[in-house]
């Protein structure tokens, strides 16, 4: 069978809103690099609900993993150090 | 009923009828607050989970023989659903047609309901964070717009004479960007856009997993052959790789399957051999949207 394609982003150093961490919409270095454009930004699901017209929180979700082809540049351009990229 | 529903063919355009655009079903269906609390959030759309399933991971079960084919089904018949939907955080009956320059000038002229406008590309924002001025919005939707700064362009012109909005269309259009037309949700009309694949997030369904998720064109391309001098400035240009070089003859080849109808390449031919023909008097495409 085909190998499945995992993309992991480490959310404790990219996006969620926290200060320390990059704000992905400053960022996109990942969305902008990937050929298949396979990441999505979008706000944090459940946050800042009761005020969605200014939300603070936004993160990036790798959302179709099978299309990537693997060719590593995220990785290599992401600056937090945030994504992971395995095989199973 | 019937006017209202999504008619092929024939000179049966949904797109240009004006009852789509009209006040009157601004009105009946409340589409102020359902739109607004829809695009407040639009970018979650695509990872909020859908009847208990998360949409992420979704495109491998989509690979899968028996469970693929009753997902895209599914997923299809959502977004072709003919009936106002109740819930604005999914995409139901949220379905769109490419539309070649010459339809989306008639929609801009003749349909298009005011105040129009230009707003950054949410698609284009939510896969690669870059704010595009290049979708045009009609009426209640305008108004939704520009109460969400996100999307309200910061150089470029926010409010749109008719005039203004068809040669911005023209221009991204000759840039080689797929013209669309969607309900959003049906029965409203609200935008045209001007794509690119694979950032659309209507394309793309349909494109990589071949989900009903856009219409092809009421159109097919045609080439003359006398004209064509083979250069091959049209292959880089069509968005869905329907034009190739035959590689024995070294003469282009169109794969009219393949073909969505957008029209763009004709832009490029220097000699003007490339002209759109109405889909339905193509027997092998005929029917097949
Ligand atoms: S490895 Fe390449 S194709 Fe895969 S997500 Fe990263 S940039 Fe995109
Ligand atoms: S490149 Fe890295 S830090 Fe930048 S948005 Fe992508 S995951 Fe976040
Ligand atoms: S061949 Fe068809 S799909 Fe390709 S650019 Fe021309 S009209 Fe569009």
């Amino acid at each position: 069978m085909k190998k499945k394609t995992i993309i992991k982003i480490d959310y404790s150093l990219c996006g969620d809103g926290v200060k320390e961490n990059v704000d992905p919409r400053e960022c996109c270095k990942c969305l902008r690099i990937c050929k298949p454009a396979i990441f999505l930004l979008h706000q944090t699901l459940g946050a800042k609900e009761d005020n969605p017209l200014d939300p603070e929180c936004w993160r990036v979700t790798p959302l179709w993993a099978s299309l990537c082809t693997l060719c590593m540049e995220c990785v290599k351009a992401c600056p937090a150090n945030a994504i992971q990229i395995t095989q199973k | 009923m019937c006017e209202l529903c999504m008619k092929h063919g024939a000179g049966g355009k949904w797109y240009l009828n004006a009852k789509h655009y009209s006040d009157e079903v601004v009105e009946k269906y409340g589409l102020y607050d359902f739109l607004l609390e829809q695009y407040k959030n639009f970018e979650q759309m695509s990872v909020r989970k859908v009847s208990g399933f998360s949409p992420v991971g979704m495109d491998y079960r989509m690979r899968m023989p028996i469970i693929g084919r009753i997902i895209k089904n599914m997923a299809g018949n959502m977004l072709n659903k003919q009936r106002f939907p109740k819930d604005p955080f999914k995409p139901e009956s949220h379905i769109g047609q490419i539309v070649p320059m010459e339809d989306a000038i008639a929609i801009i002229e003749e349909c298009a309901a005011e105040p129009i406008i230009e707003k950054n590309c949410m698609c284009r924002y939510m896969s690669r964070g870059e704010k595009e001025a290049c979708c045009i919005n009609f009426g209640v939707m305008s108004e939704v717009i520009s109460q969400l700064p996100r999307f309200v362009p910061e150089k470029d012109k926010f409010h749109l004479t008719r005039k203004e909005a068809v040669e911005r269309f023209k221009a991204h259009n000759r840039k080689g960007y797929i013209g669309t037309i969607w309900f959003g949700p049906f029965p409203y009309i609200n935008n045209l856009c001007s794509c690119e694949s694979p950032e659309c997030a209507g394309i793309r369904p349909r494109v990589d997993f071949g989900i009903m998720s856009v219409h092809k064109a009421e159109y097919v391309i045609g080439l003359e052959k006398n004209r064509c001098d083979d250069c091959g400035a049209c292959i880089i240009k069509c968005p869905f790789n329907a034009i190739e070089k035959d590689p024995y003859s070294r003469k282009i080849k169109i794969d009219l399957d393949k073909c969505f109808g957008c029209g763009v390449c004709r832009h490029v031919c220097p000699n003007d051999a490339l002209f759109l023909l109405p889909r339905d008097i193509v027997p092998e495409v005929a029917g097949k949207y």
